[in-house]
């Protein structure tokens, strides 16, 4: 029970300022599209300089928690994620916004985020030991598995059709390759200067989400139809509450489902929110409510995103391996204090590790008040007429996918992909899959390369990737959601006709 | 209201043919950028922004330095858009890592080569060592050969890449031990091939001297020998050179990290930047930030880098020849 | 108009057939064939599925997807203009904040319903691009520190 000892610290007036500065400027450079969550503690790592380690720990930790809930925000309102922790979120939470719940989506983002992100930290305190060794039992075979699994998910992910879904997860997979491969450093389809160090998935998300949004809202013209005009709803924090703990399979399956992930590194935070969706759509009894702007989607995905950042902490602070990007720049924000990270962290600076830990508890908190706050604001965004909004996600799209890398060849690839993806959409492909094969293109392929390696100068790739009960685990999964998928398809045929799709498609825009 | 001015004054300035040669006294007049082309969180990532906080004091360049990473394919894509596209304006700075890009310049593939940058100053040099896991059966070089000899191309070991200063240190090992063995490049860096070695994925690795030194301090890895030319008595004097352990492998694999501009940048502005920024790596908090990181510095001027990125080129392309 | 979306469904499974198949021969001719191994795997599967799509819609069997209308292309063509001259050229040819502003207020006028010939509506939109404008500058210049191309008017 250390962290309770250590919890008066969090207090103290310095470090609950820092505490608040980090948990509001969090929330909006998370809001700021293209400013991921490792890119904004990044930002923040010069001023931990003048700072006590203590502090600076504070502000980071702080920072790393409200940013990845900040992403909501933009997700939801502008149908930017700002990072893809926050894709599966669109796929409700915007469809809620357009539909005058902004509010509630925000605050049952904000409430499942606060719950999954204690979880997550409490893993942190309390199972640190066990679950070290369960981050370092991934390796490169394991890593592939899980990669195909991801894929796997692609054919039912928000998409009408399983064709077109597995379709728009292989242009996305395409992608991915484009530019220097990793390992090799051979150059692959670099058919412009722009994309000759590879589609960075940030502006690629924005790219692919807002700018079909764009066209979209072009598309309706100069309209002034009143019935364009959407009635913004009011919606009581307290039948959020209700909502969010009504809503207990979906809670339950995006809290579990991110601190797993969030455990695995290097794959953890960009696909536990979409895997978290996807789960509690196979599980649910409203299975088809899903993508129409349903509660449990949000839930979901915004807990398991959350729940992912305690766990992804486990292999720094036990092993000094950073398990994700995020977390190497936490490693950084302690090593220039002269802490190292390891096993007797919490013995050599107890008073560093508890505080930070508790901070982040504290963090949770605290974002989940001024998210709700935010919320009541936020609502409004829907009644902003469709001509102002479109030239705002227009601007943000630009500023914010210029910003990832100072690069203009960003800005192009990001405009080109949400031109495409316009008209992909229009044909019955969507944005999510494609997300995900650029996302899960990389892992897959880098661990299979590695794998095959050290298999073929040790017991050769039939017994590397197919011996151990890990590798056997995770084979009967993807083996259960490929039948899952087919069983779907042939037995539950979601629109029969093409006049159900057209009529599903209405609902939505 | 300042930058009004500022900015119609250069007009003025572009208008009239700059008026005089050296219109540069001023610089820099506007926060700098500098292009580091590894990810957030990584080594070359973490120094660089340390040796460059002091950047906006009156007594160095007066303007902050602001990182911006550009990761991909083990440098490649940072340096080639900073040979190709970055603006020779002095408000470019880039990073760099000797000998990942030389060695990457030969191999080809890439835009860029020694010529296409001017360097400033050098601020670190880490050297390679080899690991193992902590419960590992190998105790010296001389086991990890043994067992290569036993098992051709049946040793893994793990590095951060192909043509960078892991897979350099591995080739000297091949060649200088006479055998044969199987490198496994990691698309994660350092720390994705550190990861490897604790997870008893692989054998051995080839790791930073500033990771390994953490790795071994956290009781996760043995560090059996480093891959230069002396010992490294500040973090790890116990630990024996390759070249004491019998094998003949010179500092090449070391990876120095510096300043640099890219070509056609105006030499007024090189000779200010290779005056201050030395400077600024020696200030005194710099120096103990650093230190308290692990990170072994080696401050060098510009004509210092100039004579070691001659040496490097030289002495891969000799090494990389053989491939 | 019954005919439009199957038309418009075989120009478009058609064009990504035509990219997949094209990949797939990229793939299986460029060297070096170490680094060509994975995507030979994905444009192998992505050639199949995308030819499968084309058949559908030749048969005119799609389920899936409403085509563009003639209506929504009018409407939308004004807005595709001036987003496509700003992002691909404006932004850098007049600098990032200049591009951003001018075509923020070009599309709001465009789009806006309020009658154009009223003072009024000019002084809100021009209000409007101001206001927007200073919160991406405090964001991201101030904020940020984001070095955007030059300006050519400061």
């Amino acid at each position: 029970m250390d962290f309770l000892f250590y919890m008066g610290d969090v207090f103290t007036p310095i470090n609950f300022g820092l505490l608040l500065l980090g948990t509001i400027g969090g929330l909006i450079l998370g809001a700021t599209p293209g400013l991921s969550p490792t890119m904004a503690v990044a930002l923040l790592i010069p001023f931990t300089f003048q700072l006590e380690p203590q502090q600076g720990l504070i502000l980071l930790g702080a920072a790393y928690t409200s940013t990845v809930a900040g992403g909501a925000v933009s997700a939801i309102l502008l149908k930017i994620p700002g990072a893809p922790a926050n894709i599966a979120t669109t796929l409700d939470g915007h469809t809620m916004a357009t539909k005058g719940e902004g509010a509630k989506a925000l605050q049952l983002s904000f409430l499942a985020s606060a719950v999954g992100g204690l979880f997550g930290v409490f893993l942190l305190i309390f199972l640190t030991p066990v679950l070290a060794q369960w981050a370092l039992a991934f390796g490169p075979s394991h890593l592939f598995w899980l990669a195909i699994l991801g894929v796997t998910v692609i054919g039912t992910l928000d998409s009408s059709s399983v064709v077109k879904g597995l379709l728009s997860g292989c242009i996305g997979l395409w992608l991915a390759t484009i530019g220097f491969d990793d390992i090799m450093g051979a150059q692959r389809f670099i058919f412009h200067p722009s994309v000759s160090g590879g589609i960075n998935v940030i502006p690629a998300l924005i790219g692919l989400f807002a700018i079909p949004q764009v066209i979209t809202m072009f598309t309706k013209g100069r309209s002034s139809d009143d019935a364009e005009v959407i009635s913004v709803k009011k919606h009581p924090i307290r039948l959020a509450f209700l909502e969010v703990f009504k809503r207990k399979a979906a809670l339950t399956i995006g809290t579990l489902t991110g601190s797993i992930i969030g455990l695995i590194p290097g794959v953890g935070g960009q696909i536990a929110g979409l895997v978290a969706y996807d789960q509690s759509k196979k599980f649910s009894k409203e299975s088809e409510k899903f993508g129409t702007g349903h509660s449990e989607g949000v839930i979901a995905a915004e807990s398991a995103n959350n729940a992912m950042v305690g766990p992804s902490l486990v292999p720094l602070l036990t092993l000094s391996i950073p398990g994700s990007p995020t977390a190497a720049v936490l490693l950084g924000g302690l090593l220039i204090h002269g802490i190292f990270p390891g096993p007797d962290l919490f013995m050599n600076y107890p008073q560093v590790a508890w505080t930070f830990i508790d901070s982040m508890l504290i963090g949770q908190i605290l974002m989940c008040i001024f998210g709700l706050y935010i919320a009541g604001l936020a609502a409004s965004v829907a009644r902003i007429p469709h001509a102002v909004m479109a030239a705002i996600v227009l601007g943000l799209a630009v500023f914010g996918s210029y910003s990832v890398q100072n690069s203009m060849g960003d800005v192009y690839v990001m405009a080109t992909l949400g031109l495409g993806m316009y008209f992909l959409e229009r044909f019955g492909f969507s944005a999510a899959p494609l997300v995900l094969g650029l996302i899960l293109g990389p892992i897959a392929e880098a661990n299979f390369i590695q794998g095959s390696m050290i298999a073929n100068a040790t017991v050769g790739i039939g017994s590397y990737f197919f011996t151990g009960w890990l590798n056997w685990l995770l084979i009967v999964i993807v083996l259960a959601s490929i039948s899952y998928s087919v069983w779907m398809e042939v037995a539950q045929r979601r629109y029969t006709t093409k006049d159900d799709a057209v009529a599903k498609e209405e609902a939505l825009s | 209201m300042k930058k009004w001015i500022a900015g119609a004054a250069i007009a003025l300035a572009a208008m009239a043919g700059t008026a005089h040669a050296d219109g540069h006294e001023s610089y820099p007049e506007r926060p700098i950028m500098m292009m580091v082309s590894y990810g957030a969180g990584g080594a070359t990532d973490f120094q660089a922004r340390i040796v460059t906080m002091t950047a906006g004091n009156e007594d160095a360049l007066g303007m902050p330095i602001a990182i911006v990473n550009r990761p991909g394919a083990g440098g490649r894509v940072g340096w080639n858009w900073f040979a190709t596209e970055a603006e020779a304006d002095g408000y470019t700075l880039g990073a760099y890592n000797i000998p990942h890009f030389v060695a990457q310049s030969i191999e080809g593939g890439v835009e860029y080569s020694t010529e296409s940058f001017e360097p400033i100053a050098n601020w670190g040099a880490d050297p390679a060592v080899f690991v193992v896991g902590a419960d590992s059966e190998f105790n010296s070089m001389e086991d990890v050969v043994n067992y290569a000899k036993e098992n051709p191309g049946g040793l893994t070991f793990s590095g951060a890449g192909l043509f960078v200063g892991h897979h350099i240190a591995a080739l000297q090992l091949e060649k200088a031990a006479g055998v044969k063995l199987a490198y496994i490049p990691n698309n994660q860096g350092g720390a994705g091939a550190m990861r490897a070695v604790i997870a008893g994925e692989v054998l051995g690795g080839v790791n930073n001297l500033s990771d390994a030194f953490r790795a071994q301090e956290a009781g996760n890895v043995k560090i059996l020998g480093v891959f230069d030319v002396a010992r490294n008595e500040e973090f790890l004097p116990d630990v024996p050179t390759m070249m004491e352990q019998g094998y003949d492998i010179d500092n090449a694999s070391v990876n120095f990290r510096g300043v640099m501009v890219p070509k056609g940048t105006p030499q007024p502005i090189i000779d200010k930047l290779a005056e201050i920024v030395p400077t600024m790596f020696e200030n005194g908090r710099v120096q103990s930030r650093m230190a308290a990181g692990g990170s072994p510095m080696a401050i060098m001027t510009r004509d210092e880098v100039l004579e070691m990125w001659a040496a490097r080129q030289e002495t891969l392309e000799e090494l990389l020849a053989g491939l | 108009m019954t005919d439009l979306p199957r038309n418009q469904h075989i120009i478009a499974s058609g064009l990504i057939a035509g990219v997949g198949v094209s990949i797939a021969y990229i793939s299986f001719t460029q060297e070096p064939a170490d680094a060509f191994v994975f995507p030979r795997l994905i444009s192998s599967v992505f050639a199949v599925l995308a030819l499968w799509t084309f058949g559908k819609a030749v048969l005119g069997k799609t389920k899936v997807g409403n085509g563009i209308s003639g209506d929504a292309m009018k409407k939308m063509l004004p807005g595709l203009i001036v987003a496509i001259i700003y992002i691909y050229w404006a932004a850098k040819g007049l600098g990032f904040y200049t591009a951003t502003a001018i075509a923020f207020f070009v599309l709001v006028s465009l789009y806006d319903p309020a009658p154009h010939t009223e003072f009024k509506t000019w002084l809100k939109r021009i209000a409007i691009t101001a206001g927007f404008m200073a919160v991406m500058y405090g964001l991201f210049a101030g904020l940020l520190n984001v070095f955007t191309p030059r300006e050519i008017f400061f």
